[in-house]
């Protein structure tokens, strides 16, 4: 028998274990943008779902046809993949012309120049209609990088239905601390013989966690200067508390957590009305409400303490690349975008209740059903100080955080124990990208 | 070039060794073509990459031997070698063990051979694509099938992928079971042993257990040697599976961190490419020494017979 031949083909084998070595380079930015007076062609790139796509694509349209002269081509990704390209297609010098950005990426592409300088373009993309929280959202250094498309508010999604139908009142959400929600919760999972729990997820697996607990000590995740400057106590609280409910039968299994996770918000325990309560965006309320089929309320967060904890959040940016050739073409589209009704009437509240309160006003009227809920939610939340931008070197701080929340919630590490560990680990990347 | 050489004793014959020479060439360029165009540039951008610092967004900057040596204190890296080295060495031995098994079994001679062959094949097609991840993820899942199949005889199970003791094994588990393309293999392997030599076996009174030590094992040793060296390498690289299962965090807990997925978090989710870059290097590195450490080996316990 002739084996030789299968030797020389393990040996080249290890040829395709070259594929595991592949890599890329890095960005600039002139004065005054001016439009041209030929046809310019605008790559613009988001994540989001086939429902925000078809949206957007109709404000392309729209767009084009008011701007003969600028062609748009859009793609769009799911989250991952999203930031996958854009670092590589950035590094390749081959970036979008116009990004979505959020909050936990801006000072890692605004700090490394990747975005262009809106300021710049002001004649074509306006900022007035935007107060100076807002705007504040979309600075880096005082440099106006991205502006926001919407904010968001935390707050608890309530499945009215499970509540009436297990006998629970719903509880007074301006006084209720975080002991009453996990009272409430434990009396639904009881009253329903364990068929559901009362709360979906405990804290820790969403970087506005770690912000709302130390925001209620008065504290913040982040100082001015880009910092971690959260307790360790403000994290052992919420971790001891997230055990506390799930020990207790209050809340669902760090498994179950787990698995929540990757299913998405709208496959998850309370999308599929197996618990009543859960954490949330105001803004997610629309998807929840056609994941359930029930009727949703939305309160505020619990609270301890005196400091006002929550914060609106910006739901998402949108950014002028710095390798743009065409900044004032692309400041024009982000101005269709987010300054022109035209645009609004096609995108709505989709990407968050605009920023822009003349918008806001003006879709206002129209607003039904969860949209209006979400809206008029955010009308009662009394927010304390813009939380800081997520600093350069941050940008992971969600699946480190949700790591640490994993290891205590599966009680492989103590709070206390993970809260240094969080801190010191949080810091370490920060530091390492200065 | 053995293979050429063999021709050439085959042949006997300068000029057809010459134009075989060149037909070999030519059906190799598009390999060049593609290593010297698009693998072997990346590599060597690569092994410069892990002597910098470099976000991706700005140019490198060197920065010597500080990736490497930051390797020696980076705890998740030493997680992340911990789940890789265990889903290999568990992983492989059980999946090769159960392609020769069954690879035995259908040399036998069932009817429906080529069906059953292309049935156990499937797996190895497509196990190590998104969708099989996806659908892995749901069929452990709390509410998925194997809990369901388990609450039919009373035991009420877990969330299979989301507990961190039993996460690891759910993805040996998909690995043991892609064991169609060694199973291929050992079946070529084993229907070039020549049928005569079990014949004088047995005319000598050797059982099935004894032909089966003293015949089938020790010329299927090539292809063990094969089979084994290609799986070590690919479980090495193993990405999608535990990209998918766990979204892309190695959760839960870090009980599924492997190492290319380390790699890729902190590469894309940490700007953080030089460092990646010597990642891949050490993974490269680990690789060759376990592939050089089993050819050496290799010669006391692989038989060649020619």
């Amino acid at each position: 028998m002739k084996a030789s031949p299968f030797r020389r083909v393990a040996v080249g084998a290890l040829a395709s274990l070259s594929l595991v070595l592949t890599a890329c380079s890095g960005g600039s930015a002139g004065s005054a943008p001016e439009l041209s007076n030929k046809p310019v062609t605008l790559r613009v790139t988001w994540w989001g779902d086939d429902n925000r796509a078809k949206l957007t694509n109709e404000a392309i349209a729209a767009f084009e046809k008011k701007y003969p002269n600028i062609k748009i081509k859009g793609e769009y990704k799911d989250w991952n993949g999203y930031w996958d390209a854009l670092a590589t297609t950035t590094a390749a010098k081959d970036s979008p012309d116009v990004l979505q950005m959020d909050e936990l990426y801006l000072a890692s592409y605004a700090d490394r120049g990747a975005l262009y300088d809106l300021s710049k373009a002001k004649k074509f993309l306006g900022t007035s209609q935007f107060d100076a929280q807002a705007l504040a959202t979309g600075q880096v250094n005082e440099t106006q990088y991205a502006l926001p498309v919407g904010v968001g508010v935390s707050s608890i999604v309530v499945n009215t239905d499970l509540f009436k139908k297990y006998g629970v009142a719903i509880p007074d959400d301006k006084t209720w601390t975080w002991a009453d929600y996990a009272k409430v919760a434990k009396e639904l999972t009881d009253k329903s013989g364990g068929k559901i729990n009362g709360a979906a997820g405990a804290p820790g697996f969403y970087a506005g966690d770690p912000k709302y607990w130390a925001r209620q000590e008065g504290g913040n995740l982040f100082d001015k200067d880009g910092n971690v400057s959260i307790k360790p106590k403000a994290l052992v609280d919420m971790w001891t508390y997230g055990l506390n409910l799930i020990s207790s039968g209050a809340g669902i299994k760090a498994s179950a957590m787990v698995e929540d996770l990757t299913a998405g918000v709208t496959a998850g325990t309370f999308a599929t009305g197996k618990a009543a309560m859960m954490g949330a965006y105001n803004t997610q309320v629309t998807a929840l409400q056609q994941a359930t089929g029930a009727h949703l309320r939305l309160l505020q967060p619990p609270h301890d303490g005196n400091a006002k904890a929550n914060f609106f959040k910006p739901s998402m940016y949108w950014a002028v690349s710095s390798q743009s050739q065409h900044p004032a073409e692309a400041a024009t589209f982000v101005n269709f975008l987010l300054n022109d009704p035209a645009g609004a009437d096609i995108l709505k509240t989709e990407r968050g209740i605009p920023a822009n309160k003349q918008i806001l006003k003006h879709l206002e009227p129209a607003l039904t059903g969860t949209d209006k809920a979400a809206a008029d939610y955010m009308n009662e939340v009394t927010p304390g100080p813009s939380p800081v931008v997520t600093p350069n070197g941050g940008s992971g701080i969600e699946p480190m955080l949700q790591r640490y929340t994993q290891e205590v919630y599966f009680k492989k590490t103590s709070p206390e124990d993970a809260a240094k560990a969080f801190i010191k680990e949080l810091q370490g990347e920060i530091d390492a990208a200065k | 070039m053995s293979s050429i050489s063999e021709l050439r004793r085959l042949r006997g014959s300068q000029r057809d060794t010459r134009q075989q020479n060149k037909a070999a060439l030519f059906f190799l360029l598009p390999w060049f073509v593609g290593l010297f165009g698009i693998t072997l540039g990346p590599m060597l951008a690569s092994l410069y990459l892990s002597f910098t610092k470099y976000n991706l967004l700005q140019p490198p900057q060197f920065s010597g031997l500080d990736n490497w040596t930051r390797m020696l204190h980076d705890d998740r890296l030493h997680k992340s070698l911990e789940v890789t080295f265990t889903y290999v060495l568990v992983s492989v031995p059980l999946q090769l063990a159960l392609a020769l098994g069954l690879a035995l079994l259908l040399d036998k001679g069932v009817r429906g051979l080529a069906f059953y062959r292309s049935v156990f094949y499937l797996p190895s097609l497509i196990g190590g694509s998104v969708a099989i991840a996806v659908l892995w993820r749901t069929v452990f899942g709390t509410d998925g099938l194997v809990n369901k199949a388990l609450a039919l005889v009373g035991i009420h199970g877990q969330g299979w992928v989301s507990e961190p003791g039993t996460a690891l094994s759910t993805l040996i588990v998909l690995n043991v079971w892609t064991f169609g393309s060694p199973m291929v293999i050992f079946l070529a392997g084993l229907r070039q042993i020549p049928a005569s030599l079990y014949e004088a076996a047995s005319v000598d009174g050797a059982g099935r257990w004894r032909q089966f030590r003293n015949i089938t094992l020790p010329l299927l040793t090539p292809i063990i040697f094969f089979n084994l060296v290609l799986q070590i390498i690919h479980a090495f690289q193993t990405f999608t599976q535990a990209f998918v299962v766990s979204g892309g965090t190695g959760g839960p807990a870090d009980s599924t961190l492997f190492y290319s997925l380390y790699l890729y978090q902190r590469g894309f989710g940490q700007f953080d490419m030089g460092y990646a870059s010597a990642l891949a290097w050490l993974l490269l590195l680990i690789v060759g020494v376990f592939t050089a450490v089993n050819f050496w080996a290799s010669k006391y316990w692989v038989f060649y017979d020619d």
